[in-house]
């Protein structure tokens, strides 16, 4: 016989706070399951190959105008802020790539991601979902995480890295053109690579390969759970966007962190 | 040894208990039919049967192996011998009819490309689908749709057959057909099948035992000929149709 | 299907390009057409009061912690950013500047308005893409109830008043994370960061978050209402709408971040 439960409000924030460790707990069980399932097999040929062409394909527009826009904004912003203090803009080019190596390129290609990427892998999942297909593949023999999650993880831990290196550049040469024709700075001033060091090409690959794995396993988790029917998949889209684009701030935070308690002022 | 057994079984979501022990044994090659009211958990107790589902309290027993407590990854074995027709048929909307039903038998390997195809195009032509390997789900009708569902559910041959909702949305013609395929496919294979339906009378006559699930509880279980005169006035009532009676 | 080799190729792609083109062009005149609906439909405001309230009350409610959460972190990076360089010029002064200014400037509304795109803007679409696909829209307009005034106006308000006080807060805390991370990391005493901050930045920079953010919130508000409405398909449509949204509402948000910098000094 079940006793009656008092929910007050205690009672409920608990219970709240309870389902977040839970689902963090299974969300890291899932992401271990991923890469046992990477080793598994067990998915559809050619479907890695795919899943790259589909989100490559998608997003390749999409993060070029993003990181290009932004791009502008920023070295707009700091040459504003340099025009005041020095008048003197031969450390905008340097810093800004060694940043954009770095840290720009992978984060905010990440952030992008995320979004583009995060929602359409948790719509996909689902909608297989709530049409009971997930369960169907159970019924014929097949692990969901090694059909539906590994190839989407393996595409997506490479196109981001590329895309990250693509959104990199086209950032860099937006804001140079922006320095260039709004500022009046010389481009071969701008265009100095000479700051940026092995370190910093290490830490932008581990961002963005920590992005290309969070993205799909978060996204594929919140799809897993997706119930009901439309509300369900709406649901599980949302919870993706935001909970991939917190993992991306939250992995760029740990990295960087990281990053300078181990090699401090050399960054 | 039993084919199924469900041994105080419960299961609930949320604060919802859906599920409030439920004790069933379903003898292998047996016909039995599950009945009850909306929402009463039928579709619940099916997918406890093949394991996609885990009790909250009691066993769950399948062909003898307690699979209360398996992995994953341990039930897939197991799954292979038992065939299940979804309520939405849930057909991969992403491959061809002919790729949906060849999926379980490729998923198995050992078995050759060739005899895949021959076994795919036998299965389509025995509901009625002869020719349609290559079209897309979405280009099928509702029945048309319910019908590949089936060749997908039976074309390994399992041990147990589950079908959610057979005939659902279907007319009464398409109804008959499909029982009758159902049955024909039963008598070949002497395989164990657990129906669920809301259309009482076509699934009494398909099966020979009914049992009635109310309450989250079996609450009545005996063969489907004598089904309207059942000692149990809940069960007539539900059976008959009546508005007035003991049913909640 | 395609017709010859090289130049069917060709053809292919310029097609999808071309169809491409012509989608974004569709969403966006439509987007456009439904903020000339929701503009009309202010003067005189007619709106359901109700509705408001109780779409301020959910939208400001569900995303204070995750915005919270988010500018915490954005404030603690842009301070661990700058750490290399000013740690080596010892410019302790420095760092509340940097992080400030680049906080209330760009990166608070931007993370902020992006956060919020996918809490409440992606929410609100499958709700209404729910509502259409359940035909509750036609419903509504059955009972000669302009599905516009009623239900996306509030939400529109709602969620630009939303956004720019969230916007607020959140400068705030990444401020405060930024303070943290400093002290924590460089060892800049939390009164350092606070002259800084106050010698550097002027109510100037807060607002012109604050403009930003309310734009912001009219594109991810028009973007999501728009993709809400027009869902078709059932599940998979909603799902595809979401995306959609996100996407769209993304995007206005860098394309108006240029705009809107390029035309403050």
């Amino acid at each position: 016989m079940k006793l009656a439960r008092y929910t007050g409000p205690i009672e409920r924030l608990g219970e709240s706070v309870l389902a977040y460790v839970r689902a963090t707990v299974e969300l890291i069980g899932l992401f271990f399951s991923t890469m046992a399932g990477v080793v598994r097999g067990g998915r559809p040929r050619g479907e890695v190959v795919h899943q790259m062409y589909v989100i490559g394909n998608r997003s390749l527009i999409f993060v070029a105008v993003t990181l290009g826009f932004i791009g502008m904004v920023m070295i707009y912003q700091a040459c504003l802020q340099f025009t005041k203090v020095t008048g003197d803009f031969s450390q905008v080019g340097v810093q800004f790539i060694r940043l954009i190596v770095s840290d720009f390129a992978p984060t905010l290609c990440g952030m992008m991601l995320a979004t583009r990427v995060g929602a359409g892998i948790a719509a996909e999942i689902g909608s297989m979902k709530v049409t009971e297909q997930v369960d169907a593949l159970r019924m014929s023999g097949v692990l969901p995480v090694d059909y539906l999650i590994v190839p989407r993880f393996l595409a997506s831990v490479v196109m981001t890295v590329v895309l990250s290196v693509v959104g990199g550049a086209i950032m860099w040469i937006a804001g140079g053109l922006t320095a260039q024709y709004s500022f009046h700075v010389n481009p071969a001033l701008f265009y100095d690579m000479s700051l940026v060091r092995p370190i910093h090409l290490a830490m932008g690959l581990v961002k963005a390969l920590s992005y290309g794995m969070a993205i799909p396993v978060v996204s594929g988790f919140c799809g897993l759970r997706a119930k009901g029917s439309s509300e369900g998949v709406g649901w599980a889209t949302t919870s993706a966007v935001i909970g991939s684009s917190f993992a991306v701030i939250v992995l760029d935070f740990f990295w960087s962190m990281l990053g300078f308690l181990f090699f401090g002022a050399s960054l | 040894m039993q084919a199924v057994e469900l041994r105080g079984v419960t299961k609930g979501f949320g604060h919802r208990e859906v599920l409030a022990g439920v004790d069933l044994e379903i003898k292998q090659g047996a016909r039995v039919g599950i009945i009850g009211p909306a929402a009463s958990g039928k579709s619940v107790l099916l997918k406890l049967i093949c394991g996609l589902e885990r009790p909250d309290e009691g066993a769950v027993i399948v062909e003898g192996h307690d699979i209360t407590s398996w992995s994953e990854a341990r039930m897939l074995p197991l799954r292979a011998r038992i065939g299940m027709l979804f309520q939405n048929y849930a057909l991969f909307d992403f491959m061809t009819i002919g790729e949906n039903v060849a999926f379980p038998l490729s998923r198995r390997g050992g078995i050759s490309p060739s005899e895949i195809d021959q076994r795919v195009a036998d299965r389509l032509r025995a509901v009625g689908l002869a020719g349609t390997e290559t079209k897309l789900p979405s280009e099928l009708s509702g029945g048309m749709k319910k019908r590949a569902g089936i060749a997908r559910a039976t074309v390994a041959r399992p041990d147990i057959v589950i079908y959610d909702e057979p005939t659902a949305g279907l007319d009464p013609v398409t109804t008959s057909k499909i029982y009758d395929l159902l049955a024909a496919d039963q008598k070949e294979t002497g395989g164990t099948v657990i129906a669920v339906s809301s259309d009482v009378a076509a699934l009494a006559a398909f099966v020979d035992e009914i049992a009635f699930l109310y309450k989250g509880k079996i609450h009545y279980r005996g063969p489907a000929s004598s089904l309207a005169d059942a000692p149990d006035p809940i069960v007539r009532q539900f059976v008959r149709g009546d508005v007035e009676g003991p049913l909640e | 299907m395609s017709r010859g080799r090289i130049s069917g190729r060709v053809l292919e792609g310029i097609e999808s390009i071309g169809g491409a083109a012509l989608a974004i062009a569709r969403e966006a005149g439509g987007m456009v057409l439904l903020l000339g609906k929701v503009i009309r439909a202010l003067f005189p405001p007619s709106m359901d009061a109700r509705e408001l309230v109780r779409n301020l009350h959910k939208m400001g409610n569900r995303s204070v912690p995750i915005v919270v959460l988010t500018a915490f972190f954005a404030g603690a990076l842009m301070v661990l950013q700058s750490a290399p360089f000013v740690q080596r010029l010892g410019a302790t002064g420095l760092a509340g500047w940097a992080a400030g200014y680049a906080v209330l400037r760009e990166i608070g509304p931007i993370l902020i308005a992006l956060m919020f795109s996918g809490r409440v803007g992606a929410n609100n679409t499958a709700e209404l893409g729910t509502m259409t696909v359940t035909e509750q829209l036609d419903g509504l307009r059955a009972l000669s109830i302009d599905p516009i005034k009623y239900l996306v106006v509030p939400r529109v308000i709602a969620m630009m008043v939303m956004l720019v006080a969230l916007t607020a807060i959140g400068d705030l805390v990444a401020l405060l994370g930024a303070s943290l991370i400093a002290k924590i990391v460089l060892g800049i005493e939390y009164s350092t960061m606070y002259h800084s901050f106050a010698d550097n930045l002027s109510p100037h920079d807060f607002l012109q978050g604050i403009y930003k953010s309310l734009v912001f919130g009219g594109a991810i508000a028009v973007s999501s209402c728009y993709f809400g409405v027009s869902v078709k398909g059932g599940a998979v449509g909603v799902g595809r709408a979401v995306n959609a949204a996100v996407v769209a509402a993304a995007v206005s948000i860098m394309l108006l971040d240029f705009f809107l910098t390029y035309m403050n000094i």
